[in-house]
């Protein structure tokens, strides 16, 4: 009883406290959409109909970017008001989203599932409403802070994207391709937001900050070791070329695109991969030596190293976004632009993200645990979350499997994408037997999940962007 | 939480023990246990991961595993069959083990869940009423009127109440959903009917490709392992084509095809990707539609040298010879789509028709045979001097081939009728309760007649707790009466126990 009092008294001076800091957050950002949303009005009165696919998903993009700030400033303040207004941007941009994905449909002639853009497209939609739904049926608001970032990152990689209603090759045009895309994208929503809520779990767990921050720059690592594989000998950074006339990446043999160098990027991403080592090797000293100071320069290693990935980011957008560059394998210079790079930019996007993530963790970690249910509430969310997943998981292998039958004659060939899809389903079907049959709750069931994410993750992203690099021998 | 059932012993571990000794029930144990399945899962994913990374043999061709690794780290990966993990003994014998462990373990935990099924604890003893987290007692005035009340209850909850008669006298049970019990081990069933198609289809299908020309029929199909199969009856091509955007990329490939079974046609499909043409269980797949690289037919502007006036046209085809006059007669006697002269040698570069050159023969009574040859990119090269005829060429169309996908999978269905087991049984594990409620008359600690109410939920107790709540309150509702309730339901979140602290409370209070 004394318990439950002490909390809500907390609650009571969590929300009364910071009230007037929120009410001018949510002026600044209710302004800063207003204006952007005018603006986007102007412009797009002038160049013609009002209501078309591009519009649209500007218009999502404003909304997710509003939520998105909103979510954050609440995690940041912990006034409510801040998350009703959260909610109700990310309610419109789900309304500009399904309408613009409606858009597309009607103007392809076939649901939007069949490019990485279009698959982007509903991948946003199935993030937003999860969201919404999550929030409304168990009362998890802070789960947008995560989600909707990773939905606005989403919209403007989609900017980036080349977006042409393409016609569909022939083994593409089929039903089950769309059923199978469409369970893909559901079931990697599901396990987006399993993972944080297991995230959410692990703060309200009391997992201690700097196992945060040591698993933040592992990732960290990960990703700019991934992007190193890309490293030419002479400091550039290898990416694909572009065929502005096909509107596609050029290929030089099946499966081996042609690279182009962009000169000094190469240093510069590992540049960052040691500005991600050094906190990383700090906890882990910190931790041998029981040495709190190493702790406090390991958070500040983590500052430096998330403006060099501001950098990064900034001078890949600038440099690979429209340009000529030499190549190793002919003579000439080619071209390249955003779009030939899209798993380069979002790891670059992502791990800026999931930085921006860790430093709000760790500058208002008191204020966040005020605001989360109970970890027995996040721990049984985090299982439920998956056991959603999970049925759509199988179901999307199924649906992949029939495709595949109909289009090959083969329901199974052991390719790479096919093979991480059936790991992923063997790691969750491990985390349901040890949670079912085993018992196990709390942090190890969470690591589980987490472990099941990363799998998604290298099954989304990693099998087509390092698997094909691995056996490029040009 | 769960109830505990007394265990009958499975019966395969009594047949068991009838023939062997401690050991084998040890091994039988280790071989069902639920870690040799996460054990044998996990080695399953390193392996499976391994074949993604290491280039694999029948995808890859030789050449370019040989370019990709060193010799001597080749043949360790031949040796160790890491260049084709998917097809290796080890691979195979892996997933045996994990699908006769996940048999023993449902063997030996099947009964007893199966003996939670049958006995459905209708009239529960006073043991087990203790045990549920979820009752509560409700003061009625007769027995009669206290059932009547929560049958009515139960039915506004969508529960079907049935009566049931003990020498306690009657009481009130209820359920649904009971399949869920057993929902985990249809799941599992269903992963072995799956494993048992795809061995199957690994032992007695096959895989192949077959490319015809028009007209051709033919009943071999080359195998992926590079060997010749002979179909029991014959495939033919009567035609097929492309159809293609307006931005020229393809749109659709079709190709009708004709069975032949011992000479007599038997089926006639104009198939197309995503669109098999199936025989016996055989299917064919439109997989490709291409240039053959031979020549399809000719149109050919004919001008005799005598008489310019006579100029005709004519469309040639080879493997014909079409006569020209009385006395001559004209046939292809080469053709070259992709034509280059290398080392004095006339050959073609590709099967494309980049640069086509055709070579004629005018066979004449008189003069014997004449070359002429013709250049579809060059029409005024025309080397025809002797010939009495001159040759224009008009049109030229290239010989076409379709692609046929063959595959032969006789396990197919049990895979696919897994596929819906399984997520029939997923469904039923994740998104159905088996619930049971009671309602029995017994008489309190002091003696009074109450109504004991209780339930039990397999999973989402929180939520079935609001449910349970629900019901209570729609008894007393049905109550009303002078006579009124022990307990008003009040919802003290969280805790499990409540009840039994309301309980309490309720007794120091009355």
């Amino acid at each position: 009883m004394a318990g439950a009092l002490a909390t809500t008294e907390l609650n009571r001076r969590a929300a009364a406290q910071p009230a007037t800091t929120g009410n001018l957050f949510l002026l600044l950002v209710g302004l800063g959409t207003a204006l952007l949303l005018f603006t986007a009005f102007l412009s797009a009165v002038k160049t013609g109909p009002l209501f078309t696919e591009d519009n649209l998903l500007y218009a999502a993009l404003i909304f997710y970017a509003a939520a998105a700030a909103l979510y954050i400033g609440y995690g940041v303040t912990t006034g409510l008001r801040l998350a009703r207004f959260a909610t109700l941007a990310t309610a419109l941009g789900l309304i500009a989203n399904t309408l613009a994905a409606g858009h597309r449909w009607y103007a392809a002639g076939h649901p939007p599932f069949s490019s990485i853009y279009e698959m982007l497209l509903s991948f946003v939609w199935t993030l937003a409403a999860l969201t919404l739904f999550v929030e409304r049926r168990y009362g998890v608001r802070i789960i947008g802070s995560v989600t909707l970032p990773l939905a606005m990152l989403g919209v403007i990689l989609m900017q980036l994207l080349p977006s042409p209603v393409r016609p569909l090759v022939p083994a593409l045009q089929s039903t089950w391709l769309h059923v199978h895309v469409t369970l893909a994208m559901l079931a990697y929503a599901a396990c987006t937001v399993s993972v944080a809520l297991a995230l959410l779990f692990l703060i309200q767990d009391k997992v201690r900050t700097e196992t945060f921050l040591a698993a933040t720059s592992a990732t960290l690592v990960a990703i700019y070791a991934s992007i190193s594989t890309r490293f030419d000998a002479s400091g550039a950074l290898r990416v694909v070329a572009w065929d502005p006339g096909e509107g596609r990446e050029i290929f030089i043999a099946e499966k081996t695109p042609l690279f182009v160098m962009i000169p000094g990027l190469g240093w510069l991403m590992f540049l960052v991969l040691a500005a991600a080592l050094v906190p990383l090797a700090l906890c882990v000293w910190a931790q041998w030596n029981r040495e709190e100071r190493g702790l406090v320069w390991a958070n500040r290693a983590f500052f430096l190293g998330t403006l060099l990935q501001g950098l990064a980011l900034g001078a890949f957008v600038m440099r690979a976004r429209q340009g000529f560059y030499a190549s190793r394998q002919a003579d000439g210079v080619f071209l390249t632009n955003l779009a030939a790079s899209p798993f380069v930019l979002s790891g670059l996007a992502g791990g800026l993200l999931i930085s921006l993530l860790y430093l709000l963790l760790f500058w208002r970690r008191e204020q966040l645990e005020g605001l989360l249910p109970a970890a027995e509430r996040l721990d049984h969310l985090t299982y439920k979350t998956i056991g959603i997943a999970f049925p759509l998981l199988t179901l999307m292998i199924a649906a992949g499997a029939y495709w595949a039958n109909r289009t090959w004659g083969s329901y199974w060939s052991w390719d790479p994408k096919e093979t991480w899809a059936l790991i992923t389903w063997m790691i969750y079907a491990g985390y349901l037997h040890m949670r079912i049959t085993r018992g196990w709750r709390g942090r190890r069931a969470a690591y589980f999940a987490i472990l099941g994410f990363a799998v998604v993750m290298f099954t989304f992203f990693g099998v087509t962007y390092l698997l094909p690099g691995l056996h490029a021998y040009a | 939480m769960d109830l505990k059932v007394p265990r009958t012993g499975t019966w395969v571990g009594s047949l068991m023990t009838l023939h062997l000794k401690g050991w084998s029930q040890q091994i039988q144990r280790t071989f069902s246990s639920l870690r040799t399945g996460i054990v044998l899962l996990i080695t399953l994913g390193v392996v499976s991961a391994a074949g993604t990374f290491v280039l694999q043999r029948p995808l890859t061709e030789a050449e370019k595993l040989e370019r990709a690794y060193a010799p001597e780290t080749l043949r360790w990966l031949d040796r160790l069959s890491l260049t084709d993990v998917f097809h290796s003994w080890w691979f195979a014998l892996l997933l045996a083990a994990l699908g006769l462990n996940i048999i023993l373990a449902s063997l030996e935990r099947f009964p007893v869940a199966w003996a939670y099924v049958q006995r459905r604890y209708a009239r529960p003893d006073a043991h087990f009423l203790k045990g549920l987290t979820l009752q509560r007692e409700i003061q009625i005035p007769d027995k009669e009127t206290g059932l009547a009340a929560a049958e009515r209850a139960f039915r506004q909850l969508r529960f079907k109440p049935q009566r049931v008669a003990s020498q306690n006298g009657m009481s009130l049970f209820a359920e649904r959903n009971r399949f869920v019990r057993l929902a985990a081990y249809l799941v599992h069933a269903s992963l072995l009917l799956i494993f048992a198609g795809a061995i199957a289809d690994a032992l007695l299908g096959y895989r192949g490709y077959v490319a015809l020309t028009p007209n051709r029929q033919t009943n071999q199909i080359e195998l992926s392992n590079g060997k010749t199969r002979t179909l029991p009856f014959v495939v033919r091509c009567d035609d097929a084509g492309q159809e293609n955007y307006a931005d020229g990329s393809p749109r659709r490939w079709w190709s009708k095809l004709v069975v032949l079974d011992s000479g007599r046609e038997v089926l006639r499909k104009e198939i197309a990707v995503n669109d098999p043409l199936v025989f016996r269980g055989v299917r064919f797949y439109q997989s490709g539609y291409g240039s053959s690289g031979d020549l399809g037919a000719l149109r050919l502007r004919v001008v005799p040298k005598a008489n310019p006036a006579d100029t005709r046209e004519i469309v040639l085809h080879p493997d014909e010879t079409l006569a020209l006059d009385a006395e001559n007669s004209v046939r292809v006697a080469a053709f070259f789509p992709d034509f280059v002269i290398r080392d004095k040698q006339v050959e073609t570069r590709s099967d494309q028709p980049n640069n086509p050159a055709i070579q004629l023969t005018v066979d004449s009574k008189k003069s014997g045979a004449t070359k002429v040859w013709l250049f579809a990119n060059f029409p005024e090269v025309n080397h025809a001097d002797e010939s009495p005829y001159r040759f224009q060429l008009r049109d030229l169309q290239m010989g076409w081939f379709t692609g046929l996908q063959v595959s032969h999978e006789p396990g197919q269905w049990a895979v696919w009728i897994g596929v819906v087991l399984m997520i029939v049984g997923l469904a039923a594990a994740f998104y159905f309760i088996h619930a049971r409620v009671w309602a029995v008359p017994i008489s309190d600690d002091r003696g009074r007649l109450v109504l004991w109410v209780g339930a039990s939920a397999s999973k989402n107790r929180e939520e079935f707790e609001e449910r349970f709540n629900k019901l209570v309150a729609e008894i007393l509702d049905g109550l009303k009466a002078p006579y009124g309730s022990r307990g008003t339901v009040s919802r003290t979140s969280g805790s499990h126990h409540f009840l039994v602290n309301a309980a309490a409370a309720l007794k120091g209070r009355s």
